[in-house]
């Protein structure tokens, strides 16, 4: 595609749009309205407002639901937890039901900058894989020990762009061993876990419908603004390092990504 | 992978069947392209929601007349771009679509999506003022083709003329667009 095209593209993905209200309610309980030719059924009052007052309420319902459904399944609370396996620096566990699905959020990574200034802020080597050549975009995040490092790649041809991210691929890195319950994974039944190893270190592989993503403090509480859902994604020990790569992308390409780090 | 979502097709036969909650799932499926797509048109969130709403009452109505394994969504479009008009024509008027870039920043440090930023924002801006400035058929084809990512094939459903118009109209705004970022960059 010519490059104006792609701006123009891009430049969707960046528009405000006005919030899409949920229709699927008010459709379904209009479909026994009798269809009267050239008759517009009656208007709602206040137009739009209702529904988006509506609208804000359920994201916001959804929200306390979700908080309350995560945490009340954190591990050691009462509740089914079909599996659980871990890393240094990462968990992923089973639940019988998933929680609904957070409102779609921009995708938070910290501070963009360059690769340069990116390494003077964290506190390890940033290692890039070289399956994927140099990263569009670097950002650092601040929040926990070591920083964590992440490394954002465009979707491009063999890199589908993955609904969670609308990137080709996303890499991640942080000192496991500083944080070691920071990232978490809350799967339901849809999803495929399997435990491997990559060259001798420990990995975890996570695929099929999407499921929870989730950050802890350093008290080991959810940070609830962090979470969102995934896709498939592979987390590595790397060192001292915790690796996570996440993308459209199937298990065998995941592995060549990761065996192509330094 | 287990657990895939039904087709529309799918859907469709079920609803079809008059089981309403796989109409609902078709709903909450293209409410969203649906909804903007009655923006780009009406240029007002209200009457965007109302003709989407409608749109998709009477889709339902018309469910019989859907061609079997025909794509779900062209069809859907058609409907919701003429509620859209419809409700241009009543008024007499249409709104001026205001067309701005999300926020930047976002109150408590969120960024938008890295595949945004990276995005030069001088460029987008310059672009986003050059499709502000085309006539309203061809910011219609763009926003539709370009903006909302939709098909030639949707972009005709959505602008209610054949195909053929859809390129000659996008190939002319397209020049536009280009002779005006050479006049911004010279």
């Amino acid at each position: 595609m010519p490059e104006l095209e792609r701006m123009l593209s891009r430049l969707g993905e960046e528009l405000a749009w006005p919030e899409t209200p949920d229709l699927s309610a008010r459709v379904t309980s209009r479909l026994d309205e009798p269809a009267v030719r050239g008759e517009r059924p009656a208007r709602r009052p206040l137009g739009g407002l209702v529904g988006l007052r509506r609208t804000l309420v359920l994201a916001a319902a959804a929200m306390l639901l979700l908080a309350g459904t995560v945490f009340a399944a954190a591990p050691g609370v009462r509740d089914a937890v079909l599996d659980f396996l871990g890393l240094q620096g990462a968990t992923v566990e089973r639940r019988e039901h998933l929680p609904t699905p957070p409102p779609e959020r921009p995708l938070d990574l910290g501070t963009r900058m360059t690769l340069d200034e990116a390494t003077e802020r964290i506190a390890f080597a940033p290692l890039l894989p070289r399956a994927l050549g140099e990263p569009d975009g670097v950002y650092v995040r601040e929040g926990l020990p070591g920083g964590e490092l992440s490394l954002a790649y465009r979707a491009r041809p063999g890199l589908p762009r993955a609904r969670s991210t609308r990137l080709g691929a996303l890499v991640g890195e942080f000192r496991g061993d500083l944080s070691p319950e920071y990232l978490g994974k809350v799967v339901g039944p849809g999803t495929t876990v399997e435990r491997l190893t990559v060259d001798g270190a420990r990995a975890i592989w996570v695929e099929g419908a999407p499921h929870f993503l989730l950050y802890r403090d350093p008290d080991g509480l959810i940070v609830e603004s962090s979470m969102r859902m995934a896709q498939n994604a592979l987390l590595l020990e790397h060192g001292a390092l915790l690796v996570r790569l996440e993308g459209a992308f199937d298990r065998e390409r995941a592995l060549a990504i990761a065996r192509s780090l330094p | 992978m287990e657990d895939r979502p039904p087709h529309d097709e799918e859907l469709v036969a079920r609803a079809k069947r008059g089981e309403r909650d796989a109409y609902e799932e078709i709903v909450r499926r293209h409410q969203q392209i649906a909804f903007r797509t009655a923006w780009v048109i009406t240029g007002s969130a209200a009457d965007a929601e109302e003709a989407a709403q409608d749109a998709f009452v009477k889709a339902h109505r018309a469910l019989g007349r859907f061609r079997e394994g025909a794509p779900l969504r062209p069809w859907l479009l058609t409907i919701v771009a003429n509620e859209a008009r419809n409700r241009v024509r009543a008024a007499g008027r249409r709104e001026r679509l205001v067309l701005r870039v999300a926020e930047e920043r976002r109150p408590g440090g969120a960024v938008p999506s890295p595949e945004a930023a990276l995005l030069d924002f001088e460029r987008r801006d310059e672009l986003l003022a050059a499709v502000a400035a085309l006539p309203e058929n061809d910011r219609q084809a763009i926003a539709c083709r370009y903006f909302l990512d939709l098909s030639e094939e949707e972009t005709a459903a959505a602008l209610g003329c054949p195909r053929g118009t859809v390129k000659s109209r996008l190939s002319r705004a397209l020049g536009r667009l280009r002779e005006r970022m050479e006049a911004a960059d010279a």
